[in-house]
């Protein structure tokens, strides 16, 4: 393959072509990936921060039925896969799922160790570093935030709770949202890039391929035919070349004179000029 | 036609050693072209070892925590793909440009350098993971141009000096150039 022209002309072109798209295809759908994983994590961020609001006034109240309903509603919500309020000890107090309640966490759990990795536990944490994403027992894909429960003047001035000042985080929201659409989405994106960069190879490698075979190798090829039919002295000799780009068609007139010279010498027994 | 030649000065034959000693050095030369002309796949294969050690996340190397601690934070991933897309683009043409103008230029292991930063910029960035088969398809592109390059160019001039060894064992000199 390499021997020929076509090889040649061909091989370096197809593949620096072919792996530059693949590799912008690669980048393009890491970086639109990447920006989708974000905005779903600021989203989910948003639900969280506004479920703490919702839930603020009974929390102040100390009515925790009200509390537990508000987790249960949400809980029931389609496409919410766990929700649960859990103290600074890491009990549950509160969750969608009622077999959950009272168990302890473990800190050093995913979703916990982003706070509890030091001997002193991190108060604030950047909106990424709040989110996780796993597979939960049933398969799913599912993005977790967990939100910290400040501990503002209300809450420490109130008349019902003890809470020292000096506590800055009295528990964790922890919602779980399921991925499933957001993955279908990341689906339909990568076969449509794919089926893209698929039509872009073949028609950048289909067009040079097309225009070279046209402009160049065709013409080419009828050039050596016509030379070897010429060298071999098979049939009558030609008055003219057959038609050629200007380049190859010096070429023919040139080695078609040759012959004709070397025929007309041999046949008056004298040597070429 | 022009059949005119310049008429050529007859020197005395040239002893056999000095037609020894050139056969020797042609035959030195064409034994160069082909060891560097399997220096691009050579490349290729460290490159894939580089691969296969970032898939692993870089056993022996330190933690990117301590990295970040001691070098501050790493570019953002966006920051490091463009760089890798200016890369390649660059790369390429450079080969291509090279291979038109056929040029001898050993390049291959540089870029192998070139791909282990980036590899190691995106495992620092923490991005490693979602830009893996990007820094891939980049190695084997330009280290797949650059061999291709090498080992036409390698196999053209080994054509051409065992023409050139053939015309030294007939005739005792080296042909005229051109």
């Amino acid at each position: 393959m390499f021997k020929t022209l076509a090889g040649r002309a061909l091989v370096p072109v197809g593949l620096a072509v072919t792996g530059f798209v693949v590799v912008c295809c690669l980048l393009l759908y890491s970086a639109i990936r990447s920006g989708i994983n974000r905005y779903a994590v600021a989203e989910a961020t948003n639900l969280a921060d506004t479920i703490l609001k919702s839930a603020h006034y009974a929390m102040l109240k100390s009515d925790r039925e009200t509390l537990a309903t508000i987790i249960r509603n949400i809980g029931a919500q389609k496409g919410v896969e766990h929700v649960r309020i859990f103290n600074k000890r890491g009990v549950v107090n509160f969750s969608a799922k009622t077999d959950e309640i009272n168990r302890q966490l473990d800190k050093k759990a995913e979703g916990c160790i982003a706070c509890h990795s030091g001997q002193v536990p991190t108060t604030t944490l950047g909106t990424m570093e709040q989110a996780r994403t796993f597979k939960n027992s049933s398969g799913k894909q599912v993005l977790a935030i967990t939100a910290p429960i400040y501990n503002e003047p209300e809450c420490f001035n109130a008349a019902c709770h003890i809470h020292p000042p000096s506590q800055k985080v009295l528990g964790t929201l922890d919602i779980g949202l399921a991925q499933d659409s957001l993955a279908s989405s990341l689906a339909i994106i990568r076969t449509q890039m794919i089926i893209f960069t698929l039509m872009t190879l073949a028609l950048t490698i289909g067009g040079v391929t097309a225009l070279l075979r046209r402009s160049v190798f065709l013409p080419m090829r009828r050039l050596r035919d016509f030379v070897e039919r010429l060298n071999e002295g098979k049939g009558p000799m030609p008055e003219n070349p057959p038609h050629l780009p200007l380049d190859l068609e010096s070429i023919a007139w040139c080695h078609l004179r040759l012959v004709q010279k070397l025929n007309a010498s041999k046949e008056n027994g004298t040597k070429p000029e | 036609m022009n059949n005119q030649r310049q008429p050529t000065t007859t020197a005395s034959a040239p002893e056999p050693d000095v037609r020894e000693r050139l056969i020797q050095d042609m035959q030195r030369e064409i034994g160069r072209f082909q060891r560097l002309s399997s220096r691009g796949l050579w490349a290729l294969s460290l490159f894939l070892l580089v691969c296969l050690i970032a898939w692993s996340d870089f056993p022996l190397f330190p933690l990117p925590d301590r990295v970040v601690a001691m070098l501050g934070r790493p570019p953002s991933p966006q920051v490091i793909s463009i760089a890798l897309l200016i890369y390649t683009f660059s790369a390429l043409i450079l080969s291509l440009s090279r291979m038109t103008m056929a040029m001898e230029h050993r390049s291959s292991f540089s870029h192998v350098g070139y791909l282990t930063g980036f590899f190691l910029f995106y495992h620092y960035a923490r991005a490693l993971d979602d830009n893996y088969w990007a820094v891939i398809g980049a190695g084997v592109t330009i280290l797949g141009v650059e061999s291709y390059r090498i080992w036409t160019y390698c196999n053209e001039a080994i054509a051409k000096r065992r023409e050139d060894l053939e015309y030294v064992r007939k005739t005792g000199r080296l042909p005229p150039e051109g």
